[in-house]
């Protein structure tokens, strides 16, 4: 289920995380991963013209350029690209998340890894609100794995999921991800939901009535997918969910977390990643992958 | 050398001679061997007594060299009112020059021509309003266009622009197959969110033809699901042809007749094949235009007219919103100061401006819109109009040519521009990056998808 990786990437040190599992997966479970890296946002209308994501210089994409960048790129990943037989790396112009969208959708990638965002405010993102993780999450058909964090505990390979639910049809194409996933590579899954109590006093009796009512409807939904699948355990706690989601995933020492993601915003420019999987992306010590289309799971 | 190899007076009509010229960076190469190019003085005389017509004979005549076009230009008003920037100047100094010495001119004038004819005038036929005999000097820089262009002497970006019209009848490399492929994309991308849509390609009897700008499906594809998700709420039974989507004309900016006839013929083979009700194009105006305005003479038809009714998408946007196919939420008006770039093009070319502002008063709270100073058919181009955004040699002429538009949106007090062109577009998002004036731009599309009362039966079912 990992055949095809794309490792979106800004060849910037805020990927680095992100391309330390994406290349680590292609080792340990034979992947195709293409580095691809859009070097140039258009504009100056029908000129040949882009401003260069690194610099925000305007730059004239000709042969000498592209070689240059391909160089670099290889220089930056040295040491992953030794020993990975199936990378290659893939340029590209355009605006970053339409690209990797359409790099993905062209290859029928299997999973998108990227880092969550480029660190610096870069001058190509002007006019364009809202970031490329988010762009990205929202329309692609594969999974999209997000590594934030370089301290991230990825010591290499994934043998512990956690998968949290907020019972939306997103979240069943997700357990289906984490599930397959938890089969494929021989993990325990943990399969969790957060009674969101954020804000609220609520009275200690009807909480734990609602905990059990969460924890039935997980075993009602779920725990018929899963065949003869053993490796899991389910968990229910109460709390703000991502902090919840975080927590846990530390107690288990989880090293991949997966998750649905929804858009409801109609305005493109305003598409944010659900919350919740927003602030698991940002503080989490481990990769999450968050799933919004039933097609590559 | 009378011809260089990438610099001649052949138009590029293969793809191998497109990518040559595009790998001589920034046209380095191609503007060295301009300094060479021989000026073919007969040809040139030929063409002239050929095509320069009644009009522009009589425009030369009458001028009575009083001086009113001055002001009317935006690039005398920011160039230090210098005389050369002078309209009547302009053009008498230029091809008022080819037609008296009869052709018979140097490669240095002519190159002196090509800088003024791309740098120094954007077609956008203002000063043909305050001419008191409505001498055109737009419409008589464009014929100088087409005249330097039969030379050779054309700016590379736009050498390059009508060599990819004539390559892949677009004006970026976009083939029928990835305009197709787009379609399918973005009816993916988009159906989970809008049940129910499509994006028809090449619909028999359709109500009315999309077409659009190849910047779109190259770039920004999501103006291709934004105009579906729009034709969709308002019921429209409608279709995108797979040859003739390509509404602009880069060789109009550039001057290849011959280029701009087949681009439109291009899009009316369409019209006629899918026979649909009426056609409208994307929010872009050289498109509209070239297809709309000059096309059916271009392409000699005897009417003067396209083969069926080709409004603009602000004319489809507004009578969509007028007649309640499209609701907007009263709530989700834009409540900040706001105001709108008249596109030259449309504007001055069809006197498109009560219906852009129709749309505004759906859209924009009461009291909210703010107009520039001078507006609608008066209104100043947005700077970069005629090819001026994309030519690298002119860039720096083109950044002062902004600021009249930095200064007229400065005086509205607004953050918020809605240009529904694309070149205006271009010209806003460039002097933001320029200036930095802390302004947001936009097109129609995205703000009023943002702002639909979708009814119920077209929202998503699946949560729970």
């Amino acid at each position: 289920m990992f055949k095809k990786i794309i490792l979106a990437t800004t060849g910037s040190p805020a990927s680095f995380g992100a391309a330390r599992v994406a290349f680590d997966m292609a080792k340990r479970y034979g992947s195709e991963v293409t580095i691809f890296h859009v070097l140039g946002v258009p504009t100056k209308a029908f000129s040949q013209v882009v401003n260069d994501v690194r610099t925000g210089e305007e730059i004239e994409v000709d042969a000498d350029y592209l070689a240059w960048v391909e160089e670099e790129l290889k220089t930056t990943y040295a040491k992953q690209f030794a020993g990975a037989e199936n990378a290659k790396i893939v340029l590209a112009t355009g605006m970053p998340p339409r690209e990797i969208l359409r790099e993905a959708r062209n290859q029928d990638a299997d999973l998108i890894v990227m880092g969550a965002s480029s660190g610096d405010s870069a001058k190509y993102q002007r006019g364009y609100p809202g970031s490329t993780l988010q762009k990205v999450a929202k329309a692609a058909r594969c999974p999209v794995l997000t590594v934030h964090r370089e301290s991230a505990s990825y010591w290499g390979g994934f043998s512990n999921i956690l998968f949290g639910t907020d019972f939306s049809k997103q979240a069943t194409s997700a357990f289906k991800f984490a599930l397959n996933t938890a089969r494929e590579l021989d993990c325990d899954l943990t399969i969790f939901h957060a009674l969101d109590i954020s804000g609220k006093v609520l009275d200690q009796d009807q909480i734990e009535e609602q905990l059990i009512v969460a924890r039935k409807r997980i075993r009602a939904t779920y725990v018929p997918l899963m065949g003869d699948f053993k490796n899991f355990d389910i968990e229910v706690w109460e709390g703000a969910p991502y902090v919840e989601i975080v927590k846990l995933a530390r107690e288990k020492q989880v090293d991949l977390i997966v998750m649905a993601h929804h858009a409801h915003e109609l305005d493109a420019e305003k598409a944010k990643i659900g919350s919740t999987v927003e602030q698991v992306i940002v503080r989490a010590n481990c990769p999450v992958v968050s799933v919004s289309k039933p097609d590559k799971v | 050398m009378p011809e260089g190899i990438l610099c001649n007076k052949t138009p590029i009509k293969t793809d191998e001679q497109l990518k040559l010229t595009l790998s001589d960076s920034r046209g380095t190469k191609y503007y060295a061997e301009m300094l060479e190019l021989e000026v073919d003085s007969d040809a040139l005389w030929a063409l002239i007594q050929k095509t320069m017509k009644s009009r522009t004979k009589t425009w030369f005549e009458i001028c009575a060299h009083c001086g009113l076009c001055a002001n009317s230009c935006f690039l005398y008003q920011v160039n230090g009112r210098i005389p050369q920037q002078v309209p009547s100047y302009k053009i008498q100094s230029t091809l008022g020059e080819i037609v008296k010495k009869k052709g018979k001119v140097t490669n240095e004038f002519m190159r002196h021509c090509m800088d003024v004819a791309w740098s120094q005038c954007t077609c956008c036929n203002r000063c043909g309003m305050y001419c008191p005999h409505g001498i055109d000097m737009g419409v008589m820089f464009g014929y100088l266009r087409g005249l330097l262009y039969s030379q050779g002497f054309v700016p590379w970006e736009l050498k390059i622009g009508s060599g990819m019209h004539r390559v892949y009848r677009a004006q970026m490399d976009v083939t029928t197959e990835d305009w197709v492929e787009t379609c399918e994309w973005m009816a993916e991308e988009t159906e989970e969110e809008w049940p129910g849509l499509e994006i028809p390609v090449d619909k028999q009897n359709a109500d009315i033809m999309y077409t659009c700008n190849a910047r779109e499906p190259k770039h920004y594809p999501e103006d291709v699901a934004e105009a579906a998700i729009l034709f969709h709420v308002a019921g429209e039974n409608w279709t995108v042809p797979s040859e003739g989507w390509e509404q602009t004309s880069l060789s109009m900016f550039a001057g290849d007749w011959e280029c701009c006839k087949d681009n439109v013929q291009n899009v009316y083979d369409a019209i006629e094949r899918l026979n649909p009700k009426r056609a409208t194009g994307t929010e872009c105006g050289h498109a509209h235009r070239a297809t709309v305005i000059e096309g059916p003479y271009w392409t000699g038809r005897p009417d003067g007219l396209p083969p069926v009714p080709y409004v603009h998408y602000v004319e489809w946007l507004a009578e969509a919103l007028r007649e309640g196919k499209l609701k907007i939420d009263p709530a989700k008006r834009i409540k900040e100061p706001v105001t709108l770039q008249d596109s030259c093009n449309y504007v001055r070319n069809q006197g498109l401006k009560d219906v852009t502002r129709e749309i505004i008063s759906y859209i924009v709270e009461p009291g909210y819109f703010v107009e520039m100073s001078p507006t609608k058919e008066h209104n100043y181009c947005c700077g970069g109009g005629g090819g001026f955004n994309g030519i690298g040699m002119y860039r720096e002429q083109r950044n002062v040519a902004l600021r009249t538009k930095m200064d007229q949106i400065l005086d509205t007090g607004c953050k918020l521009v809605i240009a529904p062109c694309h070149n205006c577009w271009d010209a806003i998002r460039d002097l933001e990056e320029e200036y930095e004036i802390g302004i947001r731009w936009s097109f129609l599309k995205p703000l009023i998808i943002g702002m639909l009362d979708v009814p119920e039966h077209m929202l998503p079912k699946d949560e729970e």
